[in-house]
């Protein structure tokens, strides 16, 4: 009986209205032997789960996973997972297969995407921007200023890369091998016909980026490709005579700020309704269409600088 | 009637091609030892690639195109192998289970004696 009428005591409704009444002494109640009592609980509980930590281990750890699965009804979640991940696939493939019969045929005139911008791009893009490949003219001028800021991007990736993966001078290198890749004889003797015919392919790629599908990003990507092959077969003192830090930062940054003043005067001309004083030259020929051959080579140097950066950064934690 | 052989031969052999294909990605799958299975996908990488390759050139006649299929012909034949073989050192460099699944032989040709 005491027990109840302590409880009711304590109740949150007894000590409102006590409040209310003015009574503002609360009634003393001993809290702590329920505090006791739990943390004596918590006390036998870690006990036990020590003893069960030293205690040698009767059973196979896995052998006793694999059976408490099996009671767990692990055989039964697996069949119901098989059958619901097919039932999704099946449903979600159903839905994208539906939606194609709403695609307009391929190729008709009266599309969202056949508007008067790609009219504009088609008629007078050449006229405009000087180069053969539209493709180019509308990602260096058209929309320079988003590829100026994928550039950028590119910048910033490896800016954080190095943040995080740059080794002091005075550290160890992490791997056992040291810091040099390579060694490999037959990787060796293949890279050497490889390198200058990637690297080769990677300039024409860059130059010709005006007049043949290509450009900048993926010359620049051949680019660096070449780099990554040549230091992973010959190690990177090789590569350091002609790719050292120096000649990276000298690269990286002096492209980006070319690149990024050529950027401002083409924004510049463009916003005042200037003519730019470039001549566009006639296109098909290599050396035309005005800035966009200078842009697309700084653009390639940067990615194949980024491409490089990447692969020595994981794999040396320096350049 | 030339046209036709022609056209007979190259398909000959782009089928031949996608035979060894279909073979190679049957074995990749089938296999369950890292070195087999790697046996079969190099072995998708340039025999199917060449035959299937060389049917389009045949197709193709002499051209700029079949120069251009050549090249690509020459470029995978000298990667891939290169690459295969790289993977397969690293598998026989760090795979605890390689004596389980393959004999391994000293520089003379002699079985190495199992530990």
């Amino acid at each position: 009986m005491s027990k109840i009428r302590k409880n009711y005591d304590t109740s949150f409704r007894t000590r409102f209205r006590r409040y209310i009444l003015g009574e503002t002494e609360l009634p003393e109640v001993d809290y702590m032997p329920m505090y006791k009592k739990q943390i004596a609980e918590e006390k036998a509980e870690d006990e036990r789960a020590t003893e069960h930590y030293l205690m040698p281990p009767e059973v196979d750890p896995m052998e006793d996973a694999k059976r408490y699965a099996e009671l767990s009804g692990m055989r039964w979640f697996r069949r119901l997972y098989g059958v619901m991940a097919l039932l999704l696939c099946v449903a979600i493939s159903g839905l994208l297969i539906y939606n194609v019969a709403f695609m307009p045929e391929f190729g008709s005139a009266d599309t969202a995407m056949t508007n008067e911008v790609t009219e504009r791009y088609i008629e007078k893009g050449q006229e405009e921007t000087g180069v053969v490949n539209t493709v180019t003219g509308v990602i260096l001028q058209y929309r320079g200023f988003d590829t100026f800021g994928e550039t950028h991007v590119l910048f910033l990736a490896t800016i954080a890369v190095m943040i995080l993966l740059k080794r002091r001078k005075d550290e160890e290198p992490v791997r056992m091998d040291g810091e040099n890749p390579g060694g490999d004889r037959i990787l060796r003797t293949m890279a050497h016909f490889m390198v200058p015919l990637i690297f080769l392919f990677g300039l024409y790629i860059l130059v010709n980026g005006h007049l043949s599908p290509g450009g900048g990003f993926s010359g620049g990507a051949v680019l660096g490709a070449g780099l990554i092959l040549y230091s992973a077969s010959f190690g990177f003192t090789a590569t350091a005579r002609f790719f050292n830090e120096r000649i990276y930062d000298i690269v990286k940054v002096g492209s980006l700020m070319l690149y990024s003043l050529l950027i401002i005067y083409y924004l510049f001309t463009g916003a005042n309704g200037i003519d730019s004083i470039v001549p566009l030259g006639k296109a098909g020929a290599i050396i035309s269409s005005g800035l966009i051959l200078p842009i697309n080579i700084l653009v390639g140097f940067e990615v194949a600088c980024t491409m490089y950066a990447f692969f020595a950064l994981f794999r040396k934690g320096g350049l | 009637m030339g046209e036709w052989i022609r056209f007979g031969f190259a398909a000959f052999l782009i089928l031949c091609g996608l035979l060894a294909a279909g073979i190679a990605a049957f074995g990749l799958f089938k296999f369950r030892f890292a070195l087999n299975r790697m046996h079969a996908a190099a072995m998708c990488d340039t025999l199917a690639i060449l035959l299937v390759l060389s049917g389009l050139i045949v197709l193709s006649g002499f051209n700029f195109d079949s120069l251009k299929l050549f090249l690509i012909i020459l470029l995978l034949w000298c990667a891939s192998p290169v690459a295969s073989h790289l993977l397969a050192n690293l598998e026989v460099t760090v795979s605890p289970k390689l004596k389980d699944n393959c004999e391994i032989l000293t520089d003379d040709g002699k079985e190495e004696e199992k530990v």
